[in-house]
C-alpha cells in the first residue's frame, strides 16, 4: 500500500494507538466493574466514530446514516451467535439454515463486516453521484430506511421488540482489540493513496478531477470501507448489551456520536480520539454532579439533564473556538513530529507525446448567454499559445471545455484521433491535458507536497510517483517547502505549486489560466523562464490565458484572440499586434471616434 | 484532566457513604429521553413512598431506606453501566426503567450479582421471564389486563370480537391475549387487522370492520395514541355502532376529549380512585406533597412499588439482597397504592386488580375493578 505521510509521522502514529487502547484497557481491567464497564463502552464509542470520520472527515461529507450499518452488522452478528434454543423460541420464523447455526463471536463478526460492506457496496452504487447537502440527506435517508426495515423484519428482527440472548462476549480485551483496528485502519486509509486522493476532493472538487482523480470512486471506497468498521462496532455493542432494538442505531445515539467527532474534529484520527475522551470524561463528571451530592459543606441538589445540556454546550463552545474541532486539521504527531521524508531521487519527466488539440466549433450556452460561439482552436506540443480577449469575451469558458470542467453545448474535442467531448473531467489528464485555474485551487489543508502527489498517484496508474514529485517540485523551485500546508504560501507559491501539480501529471498540454496573476515583476520572470523550460526541455504545449500582454508577447509563439465569445483574430504575435478587429476589442470602435 | 479524575473519586467516595440499618435502593431509571415520560412520575411517586416510610422511622420502624438515582438518559447501554454502578456501591433492590430493552441488558448483571430488581412500569409478561428470577414487573401484565376485560365483556354478553394489534411492540399484541381469553371462554374471534405504529389512516380497516355481517358485539385494540384516535374516528365513521375497548394506553386526557366517537369505549388501566380507596389516599398525600394534583396513574404505580419492597424487606426479616427477592417472590396481597399485589406463584409478573373504566360525556365511569381468574391468564407469548 502507497502511504502518502511522512514516515517518521505515519509510524509514531499507527504504534500510539494500540498503546493508548492497551493501557486503557489495563486499567479497566485492574478497577473493574462500573469502570470497565464504562471504559468498554468508550471503546466501542471510539471504534464507531473513527469509522465515521473515516468517511465524513476525509470526503467532507457529514454522514448521519452510519448507525445503520452498525445495526446492521450487531443484527447480522447477533443472528450468528445468538443460542440455536433462543432462535427456535424467538425467532420462529427464522430460515432453516440461520435458525441452527452457532458461530462463535469472531467468525460471527467476520460474516457480519463483510455483509455490511456488501451492503453499503449497493447503497454507495445509488448515491456514490451525490454531492454536498445532497449527500448528507441521503445518508439520513439511509438512516430511516434501515430503522424502518429493522422494525419490519420481525422474521429476523423480533421488529421493534427487544432482541435478547445474544451472548455477551465483548469482553474489555475484545473491545480493545476491535477499537486498535478501527483507529489503525482510519488512520493508515487517511494517509494511503486513496485516502490522499478521498482528502483533495474534499478540499476541491474540481481541481481533483482536473488531476484525474474519481471523487465519487473514492468517496464510495471510503463508504464501504467505514461501513465495514461499523459493522465491527455494531457487533460488539450487540455482545456487550446481549439485548438492543432499532431505536440503539437511530437518532439519538447517531448525535452522540457524531457529538464526540465534531467536538474532537472530523477530519483526524486524533479527532475522535480526542472527543471521545473529552465528551466521556464530561459526560461522567456531569452524570456524577446530576445525581445531587453532599459535600459537607455545600449539598448540590439533583438536576437530571445537567449532562445532556453539559454535551450540548460543549458542541456549541467547540463549534464557536474551534470549527475544525479541538484537534484542529492535524494529527497529533502532525504537530509534534518533524517530517522526514525518505529522500526519492528526482526522475526526469520524460518529454511529451506530441498529438495535437483539435477543437472544432466549440458553442457554449448557458441558458440565452452565448459564452463561445463556434470557436475552433489547435494547439499542438512544443507551441506556446496565448489567449487572450477583453474581460467577459469566453477565455475561461473555452478552457473549461478544452480542459473537461464544462461540456460544450454544441461541437468536438479529439486529441490524436480520440474524442474527448464526452469523456468526463477526470478522464482529460489521460490523454494528456493538466490546467490550472485563474481562482487558484489548491487542496489548501494538505502540504504542497501532498498536493503534487494526490495528482501523481491519480495520473499514469501512480507509477514512480514518488520521484515525479521530486521532480516536478525541483523544477518549480518548491524543494524548500514541501511540508507547508499549501494554504500558507504565499500567493505567488501558490501559483507554482498548482503548476507543479499539473506538471507532475506529465501533460502533453498544460493550460494556464492568469498564471501571472497576483505576481510581481521578478516573480512573472521567473515563471517565464520555468515555463519556457517546459516548453523546450520537455516539448510541453502550453495555452496561456493572461491580462499581461508583456507577458504574452515575450512568451507565445502564436495568439488567438476572442471577443464576446467569438474568435476574432489567430497568429504571430505581431500579427494580432496589428489586426484591426483586435485593436477595436480592446480600444472600441474607431467608428463611434469618428463620427 | 488529573483535576477532574480526582473529583470524579472524590465524588464517587462521598456517594458510597453509607450507614447501618438501611435498605439501599438504587434507581437506574430514565429521567431524561423517550422513557422519561413513564420513568419520572414514577419515580416520583417512589420518592413520596420513601419519604413517607422514612419519616414513619423506616421499614418496621428501624430499617431506613437510602437511595441513590442515576438518570440512564433512556439509554441502554447506559443503563447497564449505571446498574454496575449501583451494585458496585452496594445497592440491596434495583429499581430498571419502564422498557424492556435496559431491563433485560441490566438482568444480566442484578442476575450475577443476586440483587433483586424491578421495572417501573414495562407490561410485558416476557419480561420476568427472559430477564430471569431476580427481575419482577411492577405493572398489570399485558395478558392480565387482557383477561379483565375479555372476561369482563364476555359477561356483558358480548361473546363474538374483532382484533386489532400492531406486531410492532409487544405491548400492541394485547389483543392476541385478549383472543386467547374470548376463546377459552367459548366467545369467537370474527376477524383481526394488523396496523402499524404511526399509521396514518385507519380507514380500511374500519370499513372491513363495519361491513361484517353479523358485525363483531366488540373490537377490541391496545392502539394508543397517536394511532388510537384516528382509529375509532374511522370505525365510528364507517358506521360500527357496538362496543370498543381499549387498554391502559389510552388512559389519558387525550381520549376523554375526543367528543362522540369515544363515547362508551371502556378501557382496562392500572386504578381507578374510587372514594375511600387507596389510590384516593395516595391523591391526597401526593397532592400535599407536591402542591399539584396527582395527572397520571403511573405516580401511584411508583408507590406500589416501594409498598412491595417494604413488604418484602419486613418478610425477610433482612435486607440481604437474596433474603429480599425471595420473600418478594411469596408476597401476597400487599396493598398498594392502586391495588393488591401478589407475586406468589407468578414468574415475577404480579397479579394485580384492573380498573375497568367507560368514558362518559368526557368523564370517567369505574366500570369494575375485578380479579382476574388465574386459570384464564395466557401464557406469555414470546414472539
Amino acid at each position: 500500500m502507497e502511504l502518502t505521510a511522512p514516515r517518521s509521522q505515519l509510524a509514531a502514529a499507527v504504534l500510539a494507538v494500540p498503546g493508548f487502547v492497551v493501557l486503557l484497557a489495563l486499567a479497566g481491567d485492574a478497577i473493574g466493574t462500573s469502570v470497565e464497564r464504562t471504559i468498554i463502552v468508550f471503546l466501542i464509542s471510539l471504534t464507531a466514530i473513527a469509522a465515521m470520520g473515516l468517511y465524513s472527515g476525509n470526503s467532507g461529507i457529514l454522514s448521519f446514516g452510519h448507525l445503520s450499518f452498525m445495526g446492521i452488522g450487531a443484527y447480522a452478528a447477533a443472528l450468528l451467535t445468538l443460542p440455536a434454543q433462543i432462535k427456535g423460541a424467538t425467532l420462529p420464523a427464522l430460515p432453516e439454515w440461520l435458525a441452527v447455526i452457532e458461530l462463535g463471536l469472531l467468525p460471527a463478526t467476520l460474516t457480519a463486516v463483510i455483509l455490511t460492506m456488501t451492503v453499503a457496496g449497493l447503497v454507495g452504487l445509488a448515491i456514490w453521484r451525490l454531492d454536498g447537502s445532497a449527500a448528507t440527506i441521503s445518508t439520513l435517508a439511509l438512516l430511516i430506511i434501515t430503522h424502518g426495515i429493522l422494525i419490519g423484519w420481525r422474521d429476523v428482527t423480533r421488529g421493534a421488540q427487544t432482541f435478547f440472548g445474544v451472548p455477551r462476549d465483548t469482553t474489555i480485551w475484545v473491545a480493545a482489540a476491535g477499537c486498535v483496528i478501527s483507529l489503525v485502519v482510519a488512520r493508515l486509509y487517511r494517509d494511503s493513496a486513496c485516502g490522499l486522493r478521498l482528502r483533495a476532493g474534499r478540499e476541491n472538487a474540481i481541481a481533483a478531477a482536473a488531476i484525474g482523480i474519481s471523487v465519487p470512486r473514492e468517496r464510495f471506497i471510503a463508504f464501504v470501507l467505514s461501513a465495514g468498521l461499523m459493522a465491527l462496532s455494531g457487533a460488539l455493542i450487540a455482545h456487550f448489551l446481549g439485548a438492543f432494538s432499532p431505536k440503539k442505531f437511530y437518532f439519538t445515539d447517531t448525535f452522540f456520536l457524531l457529538a464526540m467527532l465534531i467536538v474532537g474534529g472530523m477530519t483526524t484520527v486524533t479527532g475522535a480520539v480526542l472527543g471521545a475522551v473529552v465528551v466521556t470524561l464530561l459526560t461522567e463528571l456531569l452524570r456524577r454532579l446530576e445525581g445531587g451530592l453532599d459535600l459537607g459543606f455545600v449539598e448540590i441538589p439533583q438536576v437530571f439533564g445537567t449532562t445532556q445540556i453539559g454535551i450540548g454546550m460543549l458542541i456549541l463552545l467547540a463549534l464557536m473556538r474551534r470549527p475544525e474541532g479541538l484537534a484542529g486539521l492535524r494529527e497529533w504527531e502532525e504537530w509534534l513530529i518533524p517530517p522526514r521524508r525518505t529522500a526519492v531521487d528526482p526522475k526526469p519527466l520524460s518529454p511529451a507525446e506530441s498529438d495535437p488539440l483539435d477543437a472544432i466549433s466549440l458553442t457554449k450556452r448557458f441558458g440565452g448567454v452565448v459564452a463561445t460561439e463556434e470557436v475552433s482552436v489547435t494547439v499542438t506540443p512544443g507551441e506556446i499559445v496565448g489567449l487572450i480577449g477583453p474581460n467577459g469575451s469566453g477565455k475561461t469558458t473555452l478552457l473549461n471545455q478544452l480542459s473537461g470542467v464544462l461540456r460544450p453545448s454544441e461541437g468536438a474535442i479529439t486529441k490524436g484521433g480520440k474524442d474527448l467531448v464526452h469523456l468526463p473531467p477526470h478522464k482529460f489528464v489521460d490523454a494528456g491535458i493538466a490546467r490550472t485555474f485563474q481562482n487558484i485551487r489548491l487542496f489548501p489543508t494538505l502540504s504542497v507536497y501532498q498536493n503534487v502527489q494526490a495528482a501523481a498517484l491519480a495520473t499514469k496508474g501512480g507509477r514512480d510517483a514518488g520521484a515525479r514529485v521530486a521532480a516536478a517540485l525541483e523544477r518549480l523551485g518548491l524543494s524548500g517547502v514541501t511540508e507547508t500546508m499549501a494554504g500558507n504560501l504565499s500567493y505567488g507559491d501558490q501559483r507554482r505549486v498548482e503548476i507543479a501539480r499539473a506538471l507532475v501529471c506529465q501533460p502533453s498540454l498544460i493550460f494556464l489560466d492568469e498564471p501571472a496573476a497576483g505576481m510581481n515583476r521578478e516573480e512573472t520572470d521567473a515563471l517565464m523562464e520555468i515555463l519556457r523550460k517546459l516548453n523546450s526541455d520537455l516539448g510541453i504545449g502550453i495555452l496561456l490565458v493572461d491580462h499581461d500582454l508583456g507577458l504574452i508577447n515575450a512568451l507565445c509563439h502564436r495568439i488567438i484572440v476572442l471577443n464576446e465569445g467569438k474568435l476574432i483574430a489567430e497568429g504571430s504575435p505581431e500579427e494580432v499586434r496589428r489586426n484591426p478587429a483586435v485593436i477595436e476589442a480592446y480600444l472600441g470602435t474607431s467608428k463611434k471616434e469618428t463620427r | 484532566m488529573k483535576h477532574i479524575l480526582i473529583a470524579t473519586t472524590a465524588l464517587s467516595i462521598a456517594a458510597l457513604d453509607a450507614q447501618a440499618d438501611e435498605l439501599k435502593l438504587g434507581l437506574a431509571t430514565a429521567q431524561t429521553g423517550g422513557l422519561a415520560p413513564y420513568d419520572a412520575p414514577v419515580v416520583e411517586g417512589i420518592r413520596i413512598a420513601v419519604d413517607e416510610i422514612n419519616a414513619a422511622g423506616g421499614i418496621g420502624g428501624k430499617i431506613m431506606i437510602e437511595m441513590t438515582e442515576k438518570d440512564v438518559r433512556s439509554d441502554t447501554a447506559q443503563t447497564s453501566i449505571s446498574v454496575q454502578e449501583l451494585v458496585d456501591a452496594g445497592s440491596e433492590a434495583i429499581v430498571l426503567p419502564c422498557d424492556a430493552d435496559p431491563s433485560i441488558a441490566a438482568a444480566a448483571i442484578v442476575a450475577s450479582a443476586q440483587i433483586p430488581a424491578i421495572s417501573t412500569c414495562a407490561s410485558s409478561p416476557t419480561l420476568p421471564l427472559i430477564g430471569g428470577d431476580y427481575v419482577f414487573a411492577n405493572f398489570p401484565g399485558d395478558n392480565v389486563q387482557a383477561t379483565v376485560s375479555a372476561s369482563w365483556a364476555f359477561e356483558q354478553g358480548m361473546k363474538t370480537v374483532f382484533i386489532l394489534y400492531s406486531p410492532d411492540s409487544q405491548y400492541t399484541t394485547m389483543p392476541l391475549y385478549f383472543a386467547d381469553v374470548m376463546k377459552s371462554l367459548g366467545g369467537e374471534v370474527l376477524g383481526e387487522a394488523t396496523y402499524n405504529i404511526g399509521q396514518p389512516d385507519f380507514s380500511a380497516i374500519a370499513t372491513q370492520i363495519a361491513a361484517l355481517d353479523p358485525a363483531p358485539d366488540v373490537v377490541m385494540t391496545s392502539a394508543y395514541e397517536p394511532d388510537f384516535p384516528t382509529f375509532i374516528k374511522a370505525l365510528r365513521a364507517a358506521g360500527y355502532e357496538g362496543q370498543v375497548i381499549g387498554s391502559d394506553g389510552i388512559d389519558s386526557p387525550t381520549t376523554f376529549g375526543l367528543g362522540d366517537a369515544a363515547e362508551g369505549v371502556v378501557f382496562s388501566t392500572a386504578g381507578h380512585a374510587t372514594e375511600g380507596s387507596p389510590l384516593e389516599g395516595f391523591n391526597t398525600l401526593y397532592e400535599e406533597t407536591t402542591g399539584s394534583k396527582s395527572e397520571t396513574v403511573f405516580n401511584a404505580v411508583g408507590y406500589d412499588l416501594v409498598k412491595v419492597l417494604e413488604a418484602a424487606v419486613v418478610a425477610a426479616g433482612s435486607t440481604e439482597p437474596q433474603a429480599i427477592r425471595d420473600a418478594m417472590a411469596n408476597l401476597e396481597d400487599v396493598q398498594g397504592a392502586t391495588s393488591l399485589i401478589t407475586y406468589k406463584g407468578t414468574t415475577g409478573m404480579p397479579v394485580r386488580q384492573v380498573s375497568l373504566v367507560r368514558v362518559k360525556s368526557g368523564e370517567r365511569e369505574l366500570v369494575g375493578q375485578p380479579s382476574p381468574r388465574a386459570d384464564l391468564i395466557p401464557a406469555p407469548r414470546m414472539q
